[in-house]
């Protein structure tokens, strides 16, 4: 029954059809509320987490409460700033969860008890759960660069580090450039959203460049770090496509090259490091962030005062339970061999499903099933040159296992280390064009 | 006498779902690329769910011991044990076949048809709707994933399985690609 349902519901809903009686879920009515579960977020992890709850168990009340009416993908925003895509693709409303029979609330938790296993919205509603899932992506820390604030994001010195209004802005700014302009970058200290992210920009960027008239134009990456997502598969293509380091379109500074933003002169444009100084023609401040407010008010974010802790065997709070933090917000995997999860929108929907797993099993009094964690994250550095990282995770002895084997990045070259052979072309643009058929099935599986 | 029966598939069902865990957990993270129940809603990515379980599985081996070329899955499955994948063959074998719409023009589709031959409807079936065990269903599959295989078949650095398959993609000219992708890609809306 749920098979056929889900048959229809994909076809209409790829179909744009907006019947919803043939959509109601049917044994819906019929099954008694087993238990309620309130999502906090609807991001890849939130919504993937009430879709999945539906899906798995009509029985089970969902509220999923989230501030917008429409989401705007992260993933392959970069390619929005460059022009390479429109915004719209990138978007997706609630319907679909609505349509699954989740109870989509448009508003802003201001308290949650856990006490009282209550969660009270701005709006002057509040919902008893038995299970809280929390997916409140991030939130900025705009302090640590001196001269540099919230309003300035705003208006001039845009982040885009949350798809929306800011990335549209950002793109007006590099079309305005002009040729032999500095495009700045500034990425903050590891671990941040979408690791493969600002150097993935970069090269949208320097693409939009080349192809638009600005071949002269310079894109400097101001780093915090020593090293980065995908190094050796972005150096490969920046060096390929646009030109790497002295001469070339893109220059990188790592960390120890005094590559650290310290101040910003938003006046005059101006960047400065410890001992260096830039002028910018656009300067994108990529700022520090943390978990999303609503779990870290909640005392929630225990690894270093930013993130959240959470157990390896179903995502529950270390430190509330029956809280469970999925997505950016929290922090898991092999950090000891610094291997952990990366905060991408894939991870956060696998962690949704192993949330969804667990809740279901202890619903229905069944043991909890063996959870397991995977990452797939495509980086699009042109229209015809992709590349990928996958990660996969097992839980042993109640720790995280990061799996080698099933896990790492493109290949940079073939054939042996000791006469390695190019990758052929083909293989670039076959994961270029993955990439875009794995935007449409994540945003799918997530809202629809 | 059914009491026995039930019991001992039961019995049968247990082992084998206790043999790689709850395989239901597992299956759900490719639903993330692949879609619910299998059915894709990119055009890059096939649709797996209703695919022949020998298909499915040889696929999977092939790219886990390095006998066929993927720019992703290889990667992803060398994480599996083969039992795992074996049940994840068999957990997508079991649900429909769903082919998806999409757009094609009168052309095409007729360009497309005149192209394929007797060696595409041996393993495919004329409508690609009647698959050998070993070979995928292709009607209604997306044409855009189609196209990128068969490039990849023509690729001579790519090392792909199956001598018919590459010696009679390799006749294709270029501009077939498509239209013979298209035209299976039509089939059974």
């Amino acid at each position: 029954m749920t098979q056929a349902f889900d048959r229809r519901a994909f076809i209409k809903a790829i179909a744009g059809a907006s019947s919803a009686s043939i959509l109601t879920i049917p044994s819906a009515h019929a099954a008694k509320t087993k238990a309620r579960v309130v999502v906090v977020g609807g991001g890849y992890g939130g919504a993937t987490a009430a879709k999945y709850l539906r899906v798995m168990d009509p029985g089970i009340e969902v509220t999923l409460i989230e501030r917008e009416t429409l989401y705007t993908s992260c993933p392959l925003s970069n390619e929005v700033i460059s022009g390479e895509r429109d915004i719209k693709t990138l978007q997706v409303g609630y319907k679909g969860l609505l349509k699954r029979g989740v109870n989509v609330v448009h508003d802003e938790v201001v308290n949650i008890d856990p006490a009282k296993k209550i969660v009270a919205t701005a709006g002057g509603k509040s919902f008893d759960y038995d299970a809280l899932i929390l997916s409140p992506g991030v939130d900025f820390n705009f302090g640590t660069v001196e001269g540099y604030n919230e309003q300035l994001a705003q208006t001039k010195l845009h982040h885009a580090w949350k798809a929306g209004p800011q990335t549209l802005l950002l793109k007006k700014q590099l079309e305005a450039m002009p040729d032999g302009g500095t495009f700045i970058i500034a990425v903050p200290k590891g671990p941040f959203r979408c690791p493969p992210g600002p150097y993935e920009r970069a090269a949208q960027v320097a693409m939009y460049c080349k192809h638009h008239g600005k071949a002269k134009s310079k894109v400097l990456i101001l780093d915090s770090n020593d090293s980065f997502s995908k190094k050796p598969l972005f150096e490969q293509a920046w060096k390929e496509l646009y030109g790497y380091g002295q001469g070339g379109m893109i220059e990188w500074v790592a960390a120890a090259n005094d590559g650290t933003l310290k101040r910003v002169d938003a006046e005059k444009m101006m960047c400065f490091t410890d001992f260096g100084e830039y002028k910018g023609d656009v300067i994108n401040i990529i700022p520090p962030h943390h978990a999303g407010k609503v779990a870290k008010n909640l005392g929630l974010a225990t690894f270093k005062n930013l993130w959240c802790e959470v157990k390896p065997e179903n995502m529950e709070s270390k430190s509330q339970k029956d809280i469970y933090v999925i997505g950016d917000a929290c922090v898991g995997g092999e950090l000891a061999t610094n291997n952990g999860f990366p905060k991408s929108a894939h991870m956060a929907m696998s962690q949704a499903k192993v949330v969804v797993a667990s809740l279901v099993a202890k619903f229905n009094g069944l043991p909890p099933p063996e959870p397991i964690y995977t990452n797939t994250c495509y980086s699009v550095v042109a229209h015809d040159w992709g590349f990928s990282v996958v990660h996969l995770y097992r839980v042993d002895n109640g720790q995280w296992v990061y799996i080698k084997n099933g896990s790492g990045i493109s290949p940079v070259t073939l054939g042996t280390k000791e006469a390695p052979k190019p990758v052929p072309r083909m293989y670039r643009k076959l994961e270029a064009e993955y990439a875009d058929g794995w935007l449409r099935n994540v945003m799918s599986d997530a809202f629809l | 006498m059914r009491k026995g029966i039930l019991a001992l598939a039961l019995c049968w069902w247990a082992s084998s779902a206790m043999a790689v865990g709850n395989i239901d957990v597992l299956a759900r993270t490719c639903n993330n690329c692949h879609g619910l129940n299998g059915v894709s809603a990119g055009t890059t990515m096939p649709s797996i769910g209703g695919l022949p379980r020998g298909y499915l599985s040889k696929i999977m081996k092939e790219w886990k011991y390095d006998k066929r070329v993927a720019a992703t899955m290889n990667r992803i499955v060398k994480g599996l044990s083969d039992d795992e994948i074996d049940a994840l063959a068999t957990y997508f074998a079991r649900k429909p076949w769903v082919p998806v719409p999409q757009k094609t023009s009168a052309a095409t589709y007729a360009k497309g048809k005149a192209t394929i031959t007797e060696n595409c409807e041996d393993c495919h079936g004329a409508t690609g709707n009647d698959p050998d065990e070993g070979a995928p269903r292709i009607n209604g599959q997306w044409a855009e994933y189609m196209a990128l295989e068969l490039e990849k078949y023509r690729e001579e650095e790519f090392l792909m399985p199956h001598r018919k398959m590459k010696k009679t993609v390799r006749k294709l000219k270029e501009s077939e690609v498509y239209p013979v992708s298209e035209y299976y890609g039509a089939q059974n809306q």
